[in-house]
């Protein structure tokens, strides 16, 4: 007989960070404690900015022009970097046990068979998207939409995705710290080559609810699988009311120092295929994120590639060079090779503060 | 010694099926993360571990690890206090993935009831066995994503 799932939809209004970052949290409970069957919840935050559990959120976000702008900003409880989400992007929160005999327990593959219910979800509206390991969505090279998982309780693991139907760059370049910063005035095109929208593939606008159901669709589909509509039981309501006050109200949670050591830097190298600028920021002794620009010739597609192959590589030549000889072809960058991109790399490493 | 389907799982050591170690040191339990886990897990982000002190029973959650995909926990393979841990895994993030046996170990235990629950751990020759079953596990999965993908 087919499984019964259920879907917890809040798509006709948005809701507070603390609110449905709470629901969320409260899923695994009931999948471990309860014995709920997989629970969906689909809906949409109020405008604002969300970073990961071991985020430091003092380096990444410019909190007073948060404040000053009304938008809201939190912590998550599950990994990944900062995420901007308002009334056009879909957060999707799923809990499930490991155990399921539909995931099949292990750590390996867990992000592809739920990424694939993303790119399903995307091809129902003909846009055509892979899976970048290890953790994004992207389209042609440019990211769509982010991954993100951890296991609190028992075996019930956790999975947020945020979605991206549409997409306010100058905000995000006006609330986020980014390795980028000194080069603002370049920022935009910097970050409208490096992500995308359901909108912008398009070229027309898309109602939120439409989304919503695909997604819906594309999990059943993916796991053979019906949805019931409901709602949160007496009992998740007073778990969602004990996550709000104890959890995503709470200074120390939101502010929290548990986080590796962040800096950023710049490094400038001339080369023989031109200019080449890398802005880094790390992670104690990982690469965070990492931003290549320069007057060399390539693509957006191939640069995209390669900064999205060092994130959270160790910022050491022999690391870095593996990684990069591992996915190099020739003139992937015209005229700068893997040892060239490397040395830039470490200057900006060097010049961290 | 043991490698078994490329993960280096040495099969002195005790494992619990979430991929913590135990090597019995002197009556204490030194903990880590297994190859196994850093290698499917990726590289690690961030350490969030428990206080020296804290009093833990065997399977319950005793610290979080993040990579980059993941929040994994790390399970107590034995009961008992929590004698030192190792500040230096968040001082250099990369240790757990680079040394998981040797300077990416996580915590100290000084044991409450270690030779009932050794035996719960898996050791010897069921290492390889555990291991390989795991793999498949992963392989299934994996392929199961792939589907979805198709």
């Amino acid at each position: 007989m087919m499984e019964t799932w259920r879907y917890i939809k809040e798509w006709d209004k948005l809701v507070s960070t603390a609110y449905g970052l709470s629901v969320d949290d409260t899923l695994p409970y009931s999948i471990h404690e309860e014995n709920s069957p997989p629970i969906l919840h689909l809906y949409r935050f109020k405008p604002s900015v969300i970073v990961g559990k071991y985020q430091d959120i003092r380096a990444a976000l410019k909190i007073d022009r948060c404040r000053e702008r009304g938008i809201e900003y939190n912590r998550r409880s599950t990994g990944g970097g900062t995420v901007i989400m308002g009334e056009k992007t879909v957060a999707l929160g799923f809990g499930i046990s490991m155990k399921h005999p539909k995931m099949n327990g292990g750590i390996r593959g867990i992000f592809d068979i739920l990424g694939g219910v993303i790119i399903n979800s995307l091809r129902k509206f003909g846009i055509s998207a892979s899976f970048r390991p290890k953790n994004d969505i992207e389209v042609n090279g440019r990211k769509i939409a982010g991954l993100s998982a951890s296991t609190e309780v028992g075996d019930a693991l956790l999975f947020h995705t945020s979605l991206l139907i549409d997409f306010d760059i100058p905000l995000m370049l006006d609330i986020m710290n980014t390795p980028a910063e000194k080069i603002y005035d370049k920022g935009y095109s910097c970050f409208s080559e490096r992500m995308t929208t359901m909108e912008k593939e398009l070229g027309r606008k898309i109602e939120v609810q439409e989304v919503m159901e695909a997604v819906k669709e594309s999990f059943k589909e993916t796991f053979d699988i019906n949805f019931i509509e409901d709602h949160l039981t007496q009992t998740e309501k007073g778990r969602v009311e004990w996550f709000i006050k104890k959890r995503y109200t709470c200074e120390e949670w939101i502010f929290s120092k548990r986080h590796p050591k962040f800096k950023m830097g710049e490094g400038l190298l001339k080369t023989p295929g031109g200019l080449l600028q890398v802005y880094i920021s790390l992670a104690g002794e990982l690469i965070e994120s990492l931003m290549i620009t320069g007057d060399f010739f390539s693509t957006s597609a191939n640069i995209n590639k390669i900064e999205s192959a060092l994130k959270f590589v160790p910022a050491d030549r022999r690391d870095i060079e593996n990684t990069l000889g591992s996915m190099w072809k020739e003139n992937l960058i015209y005229g700068i090779d893997t040892s060239m991109l490397t040395s830039a790399i470490l200057k900006a490493k060097e010049n961290c503060g | 010694m043991g490698v078994f389907e490329g993960f280096n799982m040495p099969d002195e050591l005790y494992y619990h099926t979430e991929h913590s170690w135990a090597k019995v040191e002197n009556g204490k339990v030194r903990v880590g993360m297994s190859d196994f886990f850093q290698q499917e897990a990726g590289n690690v982000v961030y350490v969030d571990l428990p206080d020296e002190g804290d009093e833990i029973e065997q399977g319950e959650v005793c610290g979080k690890i993040q990579t980059r995909k993941w929040i994994g926990k790390l399970v107590a393979p034995v009961s008992g206090e929590i004698v030192e841990i190792n500040e230096e895994v968040n001082d250099d993030n990369t240790i757990i993935n680079k040394d998981p046996y040797g300077k990416g170990w996580v915590l100290v235990i000084e044991a409450s009831n270690l030779d009932e629950e050794l035996g719960n751990l898996i050791h010897g020759d069921k290492v390889s066995e555990w291991i390989r079953s795991e793999v498949k596990r992963a392989e299934e999965l994996k392929a199961k994503g792939q589907e979805g993908k198709e």
